[in-house]
C-alpha cells in the first residue's frame, strides 16, 4: 500500500511534477475569482454566494454536512465514471465524446437486469454482479463499435461517437422506454418498471442516499490508474498516446497490435462510462424514467480535462463537480439563480483549456525566481515545460 | 574587427553542464565552423548567441560592445541572424509574404504587396541568391526555402548569420549552391557562424573551425592547418576509424527470400514494381538508391506497415500471409528505423519505457500482462552503460537525448531482442562520426553473429563498406547486383540515376 501511495504522488523523478497539480488548482481559483466578479457586477454578494455554494456543497464540513457529503459523493461517482472513460480514451490517443451513449446504454441494461424475471429473486450480491457484467459488456461493446470503425476502416472517434450517442438516445428514449421495456400500463408508472430490491445499491451511510457506487469506483478508479501504469496494455495504450501525431507509428514499428488496442481502449472506455449508468439506475432513480436528464457523459470530458486526464485528478475533479451540483440549489438562497455553478464549471473548463498559458505564467513566475535565488539558470526550464507539453499531448488535443 | 567575442560562457542545464567555460571570438568578414558530436553543445552555444537561452555565466560582446540578450528580438536588434535546422516559414504563404512577415511595407493600413515584391527583387539581385518572390513556399524545393529564410535575416539587416546544420536538409548540389551564397555573404563582408558535424564540408568552406566536445572547446584551428583525420580525433577524442573493417564470415541459408514484391505508396502509386531478392546468414546486403525509388515501400512492406499489392515475403523459411509488425516481429526481426523521431520512439516515454518497448509482454519485464518494474531498471541499467548512453539515467526523456543517444537507445533495444534478420534502414542518418562508427560497430558485430542483414541506405560510402552485395534500386526496380570489389562509388552512382552500361559506352 505504502508502495502504491508513493508511485501515485511522488512520480518518480519527474521535474516540475507538482505543476501538474498547481496548474489545475490555479485555473479552479481564476475560475472562481472571474466568477465572482460576475456575481458583482450584478449587485449580489459573492462572498455569500460561495459561502452558500461550497457550505452546502458536501465538500467541506459544515451545518448538513453529512446530507450533502452523501449527495456529493452520490453525484461525484457519476462524473467519475464517465471521466474516467474520456481519460482512458484520452490516454490511448482517442478523443471520445461516447460516454454519453455508452451511459445510457448502461443505464438501460442496468434497469432490464433490475426488473427482468428470471433474475429477480436471486440474492442482492449475485444479482447486482450480473447486472455489473452485464452493464459493462453492453457499455463496452457500445464503445468498441467506434472502435472498430477507428481501426478498420480509418473513420474519425469523434464522428463515430457522437453519432453513437444520438443512435442510444433514440434507441432507449424514443423505443425501448416507451415501447418494448415500458412498464405495465395498470401498474401507473411510466417509463420501465422498477428494479427488484436485490438489484438496487445497498447503502453504505444510515439517513442517507449514500450508496456503494463511491465504493466501485474508488476501486475501479485505482484499476484504471492500475492499468495504465502498471500492466503491458497500459503500457502500449500511452505509447499510442504520445505518439499519435506521428500515427502511432513508433509503436506500430515496435510490435504493438495498435489496431486491436483502439478498439479494446475503447471497449474499456465504454465499460467504464457504463457503470455510471447503472450507478444513477441501480442508486437513484431505481428504473429508467420516460424522461433522462442526461450531460453526465459530457460534463465526464470536462471532469477529465480538469483532472488532466490522470486517475487521480479525474477522482478529485468529479468530487468537485459533484460538489458544485449538489450546492447549487442552496446558492439561490444569495437570490442567485441555481445555474449559476455551471458558469463555475464553465469557467473551470476555460481556465483549464488555457492550462498551457497559466502554465508558462506560473513557470515565469515560480521557477524562474526560485531560480535565480538559488543561482541556477532559468533556462533550464524551457526544457522541462517542452516535456509537460509532450506529455499531455495525446490527451486534449 | 572582431564580429563576435564569446567569453568563459558556462551553460548549466538541470543535470547537465552544456557548455563548460568556452571562449572565442569571430572575426568580421569570416566564416567561422562549428563541429562536435550531437550533444557538444554546439546549439546550445548558437541558441544563446541568438539570446534563446541565457548563459549561466560568461559575457558576449557583438561588435566589441558587450551585450545582454533575452530573446531573439535582443539578437535581432544585434544585427543577429539564425536560420534554424526546421525551416520557420508558411508553406502558403508567397515567397514575399514570409520574408516580409512580421515587418510589412504599408500604404497606410493595406500592406503593399507590389512595393514588398520589389524589395525581395532588389534584395535577391544583391545578394546572388535567385527566388521567385511571387512563387508559393509549398512549391519550392527545400534548397530554395532555406534561401528564403536567408533571405528574411538579411532583410533585417543580420551581419552574423548563424547556420544551424544547414546541409542537414540538402542535396549535394543544393548543398554546392548554399556553399556558393556562403561565400557570396563573405564577400559582401558579413558574418558566418556555420554549425556542421559533416567534416568534409567544414573543411571546404570554413576559415576557422573550433572543436567541441562534451560541452568543452577542444581548439580552435585554421583550416590550412587541419584534416578531417585530426578534426575527427578532436571530436571524439581518439582514433576514428572512418574505413569500414571488412570482415568475411561464412554465408549461412537465406533467412528472407522476397519474391516478385510490388507495393504502393500512401497515394496509391506503385512505387516498388516487382523485387527479388534473398539475404542470407551472416550476410549484408545494401540496398543503394536515390531516395524516393522505393525504398520506403520496400521498408513499409516488410515490416507489414502496407500490403503489398502482389509478391511474397519469406522470413526464415516461412512465407508470411499475414504481415503486421507484430507477427515480423515474432518472426525474429529486428529494425532500426530511418525515422527515429517517428518510428523508433515515443519521445515522451524515458528511456527505460522505450528500450523496452517491443519486449515488454515478454518475461522479465512483465509477468501476466503485469509490468515487473525492478527488472525493466536493471536490464535498461544494465544497457546504459553497455551502449554508453548518456546520460545515464534511466529516467530522462527520450525526446530530451541528444540524436546519436537516441539512435543509441534503438539499436540497444533491438539488439537486444530475438532476431536472426536486422533491417537497417538509413540507420546514421543525421548522426556524428562518432555514433556513425558505433553503429556500423554494431552491425559487424551482427554479422558476425549469424545475423542476415538488409542494409537501406542513401550514403554509398556507407553500403559500400559494410555490403557484401550491393542491389540498386531505380524506379522501384532492382537495375543491378554488384559486389564491393566489382565495382566503384562512380559506377554505381550511375546505376541509381538510371544511366544503364549500354547507355554508358554509348556516350
Amino acid at each position: 500500500m505504502k508502495e502504491v501511495f508513493k508511485r501515485i504522488f511522488f512520480p518518480k523523478r519527474e521535474k516540475l511534477w507538482w505543476m501538474n497539480i498547481l496548474v489545475p488548482i490555479t485555473s479552479i481559483i481564476l475560475a472562481l475569482i472571474v466568477g465572482a466578479i460576475f456575481i458583482k457586477s450584478t449587485g449580489r454578494s459573492p462572498v455569500l454566494a460561495y459561502k452558500l455554494l461550497f457550505g452546502s456543497s458536501g465538500l467541506f464540513p459544515g451545518p448538513y454536512w453529512k446530507n450533502h457529503f452523501a449527495e456529493m459523493l452520490l453525484a461525484s461517482s457519476m462524473f467519475i465514471s464517465t471521466g474516467l472513460a474520456f481519460a482512458v480514451a484520452a490516454k490511448g490517443g482517442l478523443f471520445s465524446i461516447g460516454a454519453e451513449g455508452q451511459f445510457l446504454v448502461g443505464g438501460i441494461v442496468a434497469a432490464y437486469f433490475g426488473y427482468a424475471k428470471p433474475f429477480a429473486n436471486l440474492p442482492t450480491a449475485v444479482h447486482l454482479t450480473i447486472i455489473f457484467i452485464a452493464v459493462m459488456i453492453a457499455g463496452g461493446l457500445w464503445g468498441a463499435i467506434a472502435g472498430w470503425l477507428k481501426a478498420k476502416r480509418g473513420i474519425h472517434e469523434v464522428i463515430t461517437t457522437i453519432m453513437l450517442n444520438w443512435i442510444a438516445i433514440y434507441l432507449i428514449e424514443d423505443w425501448l422506454v416507451i415501447g418494448p421495456m415500458k412498464a405495465n400500463v395498470s401498474t401507473g408508472v411510466s417509463g420501465t418498471p422498477y428494479i427488484s430490491e436485490t438489484a438496487k445499491l445497498p447503502k453504505i451511510l444510515p439517513g442517507t442516499r449514500l450508496n456503494i457506487s463511491i465504493i466501485i469506483i474508488v476501486v475501479v478508479a485505482y484499476l484504471v490508474w492500475f492499468l495504465l501504469y502498471r500492466t503491458t496494455l497500459g503500457f502500449e495504450i500511452r505509447a499510442m498516446g504520445h505518439t499519435l501525431i506521428y500515427g502511432m507509428e513508433a509503436p506500430k514499428a515496435a510490435g504493438v497490435p495498435v489496431e486491436k488496442r483502439v478498439v479494446q481502449t475503447m471497449f474499456i472506455s465504454g465499460a467504464i462510462a457504463a457503470l455510471g449508468g447503472a450507478f444513477i439506475i441501480l442508486g437513484i432513480l431505481f428504473q429508467f424514467p420516460p424522461v433522462f436528464e442526461g450531460g453526465y457523459g459530457f460534463d465526464g470530458i470536462a471532469v477529465s480535462l480538469i483532472g488532466q486526464n490522470e486517475p487521480l485528478g479525474v477522482f478529485l475533479a468529479g468530487m468537485l463537480i459533484g460538489g458544485l451540483r449538489t450546492g447549487a440549489t442552496s446558492v439561490q438562497l444569495a437570490h442567485i439563480p441555481k445555474t449559476f455553478p455551471s458558469i463555475i464549471e464553465g469557467l473551470i473548463v476555460a481556465f483549464i483549456a488555457l492550462q498551457e498559458l497559466v502554465r508558462y505564467l506560473l513557470t515565469k513566475f515560480l521557477v524562474h525566481k526560485k531560480n535565480v535565488i538559488s543561482g541556477q539558470n532559468p533556462g533550464g526550464s524551457d526544457k522541462n515545460s517542452i516535456n509537460v507539453k509532450l506529455s499531455d499531448g495525446g490527451a486534449a488535443k | 574587427m572582431k564580429a563576435l567575442e564569446l567569453k568563459n560562457i558556462t551553460k548549466q542545464f538541470p543535470r547537465v553542464l552544456a557548455n563548460d567555460n568556452i571562449s572565442f571570438s569571430v572575426e568580421k568578414g569570416e566564416i567561422f565552423s562549428i563541429v562536435g558530436e550531437n550533444g557538444a553543445g554546439k546549439s546550445t552555444l548558437m541558441k544563446i548567441v541568438y539570446g534563446l537561452y541565457t548563459p549561466t555565466s560568461g559575457e558576449i560582446y557583438v561588435f566589441g560592445k558587450k551585450v545582454e540578450m533575452k530573446s531573439p528580438q535582443d539578437a535581432i536588434k544585434l544585427k543577429i541572424g539564425m536560420v534554424h535546422q526546421e525551416f520557420m516559414l508558411i508553406p502558403r504563404f508567397t515567397v514575399t509574404e514570409n520574408i516580409v512577415l512580421g515587418d510589412e511595407p504599408r500604404k497606410g493600413p493595406i500592406f503593399d504587396f507590389k512595393r514588398a515584391v520589389n524589395e525581395i527583387k532588389e534584395l535577391s539581385e544583391k545578394y546572388g541568391l535567385k527566388v521567385d518572390p511571387r512563387e508559393k513556399v509549398a512549391n519550392l524545393p527545400v534548397g530554395i526555402q532555406q534561401r528564403v529564410e536567408i533571405l528574411k535575416i538579411l532583410r533585417r539587416g543580420a551581419e552574423i548569420l548563424i547556420f544551424d546544420e544547414p546541409t542537414a536538409v540538402l542535396t549535394p548540389e543544393e548543398t554546392e549552391d548554399l556553399f556558393k551564397t556562403l561565400r557570396a555573404l563573405k564577400e559582401s563582408g558579413k558574418t558566418i557562424l556555420f554549425i556542421s558535424h559533416k567534416l568534409k564540408e567544414v573543411m571546404e568552406i570554413s576559415d576557422r573551425i573550433a572543436v567541441l566536445r562534451r560541452g568543452k572547446l577542444q581548439g580552435i584551428v585554421k583550416k590550412e592547418d587541419t584534416n578531417e583525420r585530426e578534426l575527427a580525433r578532436m571530436m571524439v577524442g581518439r582514433d576514428v576509424v572512418l574505413e569500414i573493417p571488412r570482415v568475411e564470415v561464412k554465408r549461412g541459408p537465406a533467412i528472407l527470400s522476397v519474391r516478385d514484391l510490388a507495393v504502393k505508396d500512401h497515394r496509391g502509386i506503385l512505387k516498388l514494381k516487382g523485387v527479388s531478392f534473398d539475404v542470407h546468414a551472416g550476410e549484408v546486403v545494401g540496398i543503394a538508391g536515390v531516395e524516393g525509388n522505393g525504398q520506403a515501400e520496400l521498408v513499409n512492406a516488410l515490416i507489414g506497415f502496407t500490403r503489398p499489392v502482389k509478391g511474397t515475403i519469406t522470413l526464415n523459411g516461412q512465407e508470411m500471409k499475414m504481415i503486421t509488425p507484430y507477427n515480423v516481429r515474432n518472426k525474429g526481426m529486428a529494425y532500426i528505423p530511418e525515422d527515429r523521431k517517428r518510428r523508433g520512439l515515443v519521445l515522451p516515454f524515458k528511456i527505460r519505457e522505450n528500450i523496452i518497448m517491443g519486449q515488454h509482454t515478454l518475461y522479465p519485464f512483465s509477468k501476466n500482462g503485469i509490468l515487473n518494474d525492478k527488472a525493466i531498471d536493471d536490464f535498461s541499467t544494465k544497457k546504459l552503460d553497455e551502449f554508453d548512453i548518456r546520460p545515464r539515467d534511466i529516467y530522462v526523456r527520450a525526446g530530451n537525448l541528444s540524436g546519436g543517444n537516441q539512435q543509441k537507445v534503438i539499436v540497444a533495444r533491438e539488439m537486444s531482442m530475438k532476431h536472426n534478420f536486422l533491417l537497417a534502414s538509413q540507420p546514421t542518418r543525421g548522426l556524428d562520426i562518432g555514433a556513425m562508427e558505433f553503429v556500423y560497430n554494431h552491425i559487424i558485430e551482427e554479422k558476425k553473429k549469424g545475423v542476415a542483414i538488409l542494409l537501406i541506405s542513401l550514403e554509398l560510402s556507407e553500403v559500400m563498406g559494410l555490403s557484401d552485395r550491393i542491389l540498386v534500386l531505380y524506379e522501384g526496380k532492382i537495375v543491378g547486383e554488384r559486389t564491393p570489389d566489382q565495382t566503384t562509388e562512380e559506377e554505381l552512382g550511375m546505376m541509381m540515376l538510371g544511366i544503364t552500361e549500354k547507355e554508358r559506352s554509348l556516350q
